[in-house]
């Protein structure tokens, strides 16, 4: 099994160095000729992303997916996100408003929640009208991750949970502190209490970290 | 803080030429003028010694069985990484954020490819803003004045700027109070840390602060829930096996350390101490290759120390191999000899004594007086306890195992002490050594205080 695993794990990597390649001659053409090539950065980004985090929930449905988990700049995580996905979704008319009110550090694992946060917001921007919102606040021992868009909602929040939110809940619930977990919620509009600005009246994620 | 990148000298390492050229693109797309590359390991460190770079992209895969994680260790064991020079290492694996969790030496940080120049640039400014914000702490840290940086970080860590490094700022803490010796600081400033969060490394820490305090068996108990929940965290390996010698428990110490180093075969560090383990418990075959490996392998220039010699010399004396301890010990030059300190020179009088009574004995009994006059070291003991034996001057053997019994290392030596006794047919002497030692022990426990 594990002989399978590595075969997967090595297959992948050879990819991404090859994306990587693409990627890097992209951008000094870009920079070369004075072109705006960066959709084609993003799609090579997002497949190289789609298969880490097929990667990821192979090893969650497996059961042995572990953590690292380190103290991480809540704020510094949330600009990687918006850096990530903020030029796509204007390409597409859609505004990615940040609100982050977090400016400590907090113990999670960098990679795995921003490749989850990652997914959210392009789910959201798939849905959106014209604005996604990326939160993030702390009440007590708890850090709030919050995504919305003014989109028309999930429409059963419930039912049919893709790939992507499988390794979310996954994920979330995998970070545990003092014997308490993470965790991740959908709804629309109000459903799940106030965050930090306004609603937007479409769908939310949030996710909760202890 | 914006970076001039024009201003600063990249070096890219990675064995791949098409990964060398990708980095490279990067870096000049971000606005890097000067770009220089590595393809593997030996070439890194050459041209990181003569012309230290600002910024080094590391690949964590290097080829030949190298990984960036050696190289980054080497670099800072032999200090060759000035405060301000940037270590990135670059990965294609996600899974490199375990390696980075388990690890005592991290990079300044890690990216995960592809990724894009504004990512890249992201990431090297905030690795500059933190070295900024340490900068006059490390200034102090690294010239051991010990309370001037706890003072600067003390002062810092609360300000508004501080509260993005406040596990860094503790963790610094709890590691400047053990250096400085102060065990019980630096325990009251892990288990801080653990309050607020399971890190392994604060977990390691505690022991390591309980170990310094000679709490021996709690020591244990700590470092062996870390080894436990994180099998891949081999500094913790390191210091379990530490522990475990300190208590006598010399098979155990080998066994984690031999597992610890098959997996990391190029540590050599490591390899050191599973010499010294496998040494102490009697497996001298296996002290032997070890040390035999280090004096071989590790090839930066100075690594392989005097301390070095004399542990391959003394590994082979335990294993009857005599000729080649002889050989090791007269490759020395007399004027390196002369040089040494003196427990140097004790245990390399000592060594030749026993590997070669002819070219040593003499030697070895000019050095007497000073042997039975002086503080020293207790491997340096037992070496001296080694070779009286071996010539029968009962008296600096008596004396050498008197203060070794009475000292702090007593359950670690207290096996080898022994065997070198029982050699000699003398089990019931050391006995009675002991039973002096801890008569003695008593009269002082009962003494009144202050006087």
């Amino acid at each position: 099994m594990h002989r399978l695993l590595d075969v997967l794990a090595s297959g992948v990597h050879d990819t991404k160095n090859q994306l990587f390649y693409a990627e890097s001659q992209i951008a000094e053409a870009e920079a070369k000729h004075g072109l705006d090539l960066s959709e084609a950065r993003y799609a090579i980004e997002t497949a190289a992303a789609r298969l880490s985090r097929t990667l990821t929930a192979y090893h969650l449905l497996r059961n042995d997916a572990q953590l690292a988990v380190a103290p991480v700049v809540v704020a510094d995580l949330c600009d990687e996100v918006v850096l990530d996905q903020r030029k796509h979704l204007a390409h597409a008319g859609i505004e990615l408003v940040l609100a982050c009110g977090v400016r400590d550090e907090w113990p999670l694992d960098r990679d795995l929640i921003t490749d989850v946060l990652n997914n959210a917001v392009q789910n959201a921007g798939r849905h959106a009208r014209s604005r996604v919102r990326l939160s993030a606040w702390n009440e007590d021992d708890t850090l709030f991750f919050r995504v919305e868009d003014d989109g028309p909602g999930y429409a059963d929040p419930e039912h049919g949970r893709s790939t992507g939110l499988i390794v979310a809940e996954r994920v979330a619930s995998l970070h545990e502190r003092r014997g308490r977990y993470g965790s991740m919620h959908l709804g629309n509009g109000g459903d799940l209490g106030n965050s930090a600005g306004d609603e937007l009246g479409g769908a939310v994620f949030e996710l909760r970290l202890p | 803080m914006a970076i001039d990148y024009r201003n600063k000298r990249f070096l890219v390492i990675d064995d791949q030429p098409m990964a060398r050229e990708s980095l490279r693109a990067i870096a000049q797309t971000a606005g890097a003028f000067t770009v220089d590359f590595a393809p593997g390991y030996q070439d890194a460190i050459f041209k990181i010694r003569n012309n230290c770079p600002d910024i080094i992209l590391c690949d964590y895969v290097l080829g030949e069985g190298r990984s960036g994680q050696q190289l980054l260790e080497e670099l800072r064991r032999f200090n060759m990484l000035p405060d301000e020079t940037i270590f990135m290492m670059v990965t294609g694996e996600q899974s490199y954020e375990q390696v980075v969790a388990a690890v005592e030496l991290v990079p300044d940080d890690y990216i995960i490819k592809p990724f894009s120049p504004d990512k890249l640039m992201l990431r090297l400014e905030r690795v500059a803003a933190k070295k900024d914000f340490f900068a006059e702490f490390y200034r102090e840290k690294r010239k051991q004045e010990y309370e001037k940086a706890l003072a600067i970080l003390a002062a810092r860590k609360d300000s508004d700027e501080g509260r993005a490094y406040r596990f860094e700022s503790l963790r610094q803490e709890a590691e400047v109070h053990l250096a400085a010796g102060n065990a019980e600081k630096a325990e009251v400033a892990y288990r801080g840390i653990l309050e607020k969060y399971e890190f392994p490394w604060a977990r390691a820490g505690v022991a390591k602060s309980l170990h310094q305090q000679n709490r021996l068996s709690e020591a244990r108990e700590e470092i062996e829930k870390v080894v436990a929940a994180a099998p891949n965290y081999f500094d913790a390996s390191d210091v379990k096996a530490n522990i475990c010698m300190a208590q006598g428990e010399h098979e155990e110490a080998q066994k984690v350390l031999d597992a610890a180093a098959k997996k990391t075969p190029r540590n050599y560090l490591r390899k050191r101490l599973l010499a010294e383990a496998a040494e102490l418990n009697g497996d001298t075959e296996t002290a032997r290759a070890a040390m035999a490996d280090v004096v071989a392998n590790d090839t930066m220039p100075g690594a392989v120390s005097t301390e070095d010699q004399l542990s391959l010399a003394r590994t082979q004396v335990g294993a009857n191999d005599l000729i080649s301890a002889e050989k090791v010990l007269l490759l020395m030059r007399e004027a390196e000899v002369m040089n040494m300190e003196l427990a140097h020179q004790a245990s390399y009088l000592a060594l030749l004594a026993v590997a070669s009574p002819e070219k040593g004995k003499k030697r070895f009994a000019g050095l007497r007086p000073a042997l039975l006059a002086s503080p020293l070291p207790s491997i340096s003991r037992v070496d001296i306890l080694r070779a009286a034996l071996a010539v029968d001057d009962r008296e600096l053997a008596d004396g050498q195992a008197r203060e070794l019994m009475s000292g702090e290392d007593a359950k670690k030596v207290f096996g080898t002490v022994r065997k070198l006794y029982a050699l000699q047919g003398r089990e019931n002497d050391f006995r009675e050594i002991q039973r002096q030692v801890a008569l003695q022990r008593i009269h002082h426990d009962e003494a009144p205080t202050g006087s």
